[in-house]
């Protein structure tokens, strides 16, 4: 028996990307890291599977069908931490844009709209059917922030994720603001740990990795519309995209994991 | 006699020379900015800049820093100084890194910010553009600028150069300088004097009466009003010359035996800087609220600091009222109307 960490990697509704972007990681390190964990489940690279104790778990994608409470709840009672793994079993992600409307199941699907796997209800993260410990934030998830995540949890130690803003990632880069340059941006309110990456390279933060955990959303709508120079509807609407969920108007309120 | 002039015709020269010898950090554009960023060519040295993103102080303070780093048990300084010249500051900066020195040195002294900043040459620079958020003029006047190595001015035909130090003296090597004359003396004194007319905002009141009246003003229902629209998000503190508080976490390198013992800037206006953790996985924040985060900064700049600093901890540069998504964060507004009360 090996003593190394165990980890295995789970999917529900979710592009799969963020196990992409760990097999992105490279050979060195990724092979580096195998040295410390056992893999013993991942769909996207191996065909094993177990019914062992997990140590760790991370869970990609969203809660959008009650018919993977079941799943989910296995996978919880089986593993000593749960992570979020990615947008979308954080915050529900993208996934989440489906929750204030009603009428996309006809044009997304067209003539198999009814079939009976595609019953879903809200997307939700995966916090909204079982207890999860940490989220790994961001569509994709950031590898340089798993390996921190998975250090720490290896040498015992609780890891830390960002509860600031993007705007303090920005200063530290010396970015200039995307306000200044008469553009607008979600950097405010968006949780940060990315490292910045979109304003620098001259493109609005959309707040991939939902909102801080107080954001101020009055505030935000007010200064997109007054220096961002969008319309009210367009302004109230423009945090959707990624942080439906997080909103004050979300039609389930998210429990934050991040301790 | 410590003040020489160069002609513009030779300045390019001069600065050629000492970034040829010398690492040179100065006032660069960035996009619709200025940055602090090395000097490669002399072109790039931007002396008619209004402010800076962030404030020179990065170059002994970087927003992130490498403490130590470890390897198992064992750990290694990552404290390796680098002599720079720091070019073209202004003297609101100067200012601000005289007041970072006397914090960094007190106590238990924090080589890690002192070490780079020994061995830096400072020289500064007047102001030929006033940023369109500067009060300058009227924070802390009894505070002279100090701790700089030279000077430079701008006048007609070339640059008064005031060399204070023998760092300072030691770059007049590079450049045909000549002793100033009366004349050049003079207009440069003037230039130096006549900006401080031109900052568009100004405190109504003197530092000392501020000080005294902010702090009691701590129970003030203005608080709220004022930080209403703040998203937290700590702008305000990260381009701050004078703010020095910082986080300090390990981190494991992917092969879980070596690693960093890392410092970031941190800042009290972000919701996490009062957390702390208490036994059980318990947290409490002793500043929950925008108002009293808010509060606490202002408090920081015109109060509580202003006995061990002599003058507040506020420079007037404007940084924090232009960084400030929500424009909620300028200094001047807010002092002026507490001071009405």
């Amino acid at each position: 028996m090996s003593d190394k960490v165990k980890i295995a990697y789970f999917d529900f509704a979710s592009c799969e990307g963020c196990q992409i972007e760990m097999t992105n990681f490279g050979d060195a390190a990724f092979l580096e890291l195998l040295n410390h964990v056992e893999v013993v489940e991942f769909r996207e690279a191996m065909s094993e599977k177990t019914t062992q104790r997990i140590n760790i778990s991370f869970i990609e994608g969203s809660f959008t069908r009650e018919s993977d409470r079941k799943r989910l709840e296995d996978i919880r009672n089986r593993s000593d931490i749960v992570i979020a793994y990615g947008a979308c079993a954080a915050t529900g992600g993208i996934n989440a844009l489906k929750n204030h409307q009603s009428d996309y199941k006809q044009d997304v699907y067209g003539k198999d709209a009814d079939m009976p796997h595609l019953e879903s209800t809200f997307a939700l993260p995966v916090s909204a059917a079982i207890k999860v410990d940490y989220s790994l934030n961001g569509c994709p998830m950031d590898r340089n922030e798993f390996i921190r995540v998975v250090s720490h949890l290896v040498h015992g130690k609780q890891p830390v994720i960002p509860n600031y803003p993007v705007c303090v990632e920005c200063k530290m880069n010396e970015t200039v603001c995307r306000y200044e340059l008469g553009d607008h941006c979600l950097g405010m309110v968006a949780r940060a740990g990315c490292g910045a990456p979109c304003p620098a390279d001259g493109i609005p933060c959309e707040a991939c990795r939902g909102f801080v955990d107080n954001p101020n959303e009055e505030s935000l709508i007010t200064t997109l519309m007054e220096k961002g120079g969008l319309s009210r509807e367009r302004a109230e609407a423009r945090s959707r995209m990624f942080a439906a969920n997080c909103r004050a108007d979300a039609p389930h309120k998210i429990e934050t994991p991040n301790k | 006699m410590n003040a020489y002039f160069i002609k513009d015709t030779d300045f390019t020269q001069f600065l050629g020379k000492m970034i040829e010898a010398h690492k040179v950090v100065g006032p660069k554009a960035k996009k619709t900015r200025f940055v602090f960023d090395q000097i490669k060519k002399p072109e790039d040295l931007r002396l008619d800049y209004d402010v800076t993103i962030l404030p020179p102080k990065k170059l002994f303070f970087p927003p992130r820093q490498e403490l130590v780093r470890f390897h198992g048990q064992k750990a290694s300084s990552c404290i390796h100084p680098e002599g720079t010249i720091l070019f073209g500051v202004h003297f609101y900066d100067i200012k601000a890194i005289d007041m970072t020195d006397q914090l960094f040195r007190e106590t238990n002294p924090d080589w890690n910010y002192l070490a780079n900043r020994e061995c830096s040459t400072i020289i500064g620079s007047n102001i030929q553009n006033v940023y369109k958020r500067a009060f300058f003029s009227s924070v802390g006047k009894g505070v002279e600028p100090k701790g700089h190595d030279g000077f430079i001015t701008k006048i007609s035909g070339g640059y008064v150069y005031d060399a204070i130090t023998a760092k300072g003296k030691n770059l007049l090597k590079f450049g045909a300088f000549t002793d100033a004359t009366e004349a050049q003396l003079t207009e440069a004194s003037k230039a130096n004097k006549e900006v401080l007319d031109k900052c568009p905002e100004k405190l109504n009141n003197e530092s000392l009466e501020i000080s005294e009246k902010v702090r009691n003003q701590f129970k003030s229902p203005m608080w709220k009003e004022f930080s209403e629209k703040c998203f937290s998000c700590g702008s305000c503190n990260l381009v701050c010359p004078t703010c020095y508080c910082f986080d300090v976490q390990d981190n494991w390198n992917v092969d879980q035996q070596t690693g960093v013992r890392e410092r970031t800037w941190d800042g009290c206006l972000l919701e996490d800087f009062s957390t702390c953790s208490l036994t059980g996985g318990h947290k409490e924040n002793f500043r929950e609220t925008r108002a009293s985060r808010y509060r606490h900064r202002i408090m920081r700049k015109t109060s509580y600091l202003t006995a061990k600093l002599g003058g507040p901890a506020c420079v007037g540069c404007g940084r924090c009222a232009g960084a400030c998504t929500a424009d909620i964060a300028d200094p001047v507004p807010v002092i002026n109307r507490l001071m009405e009360v």
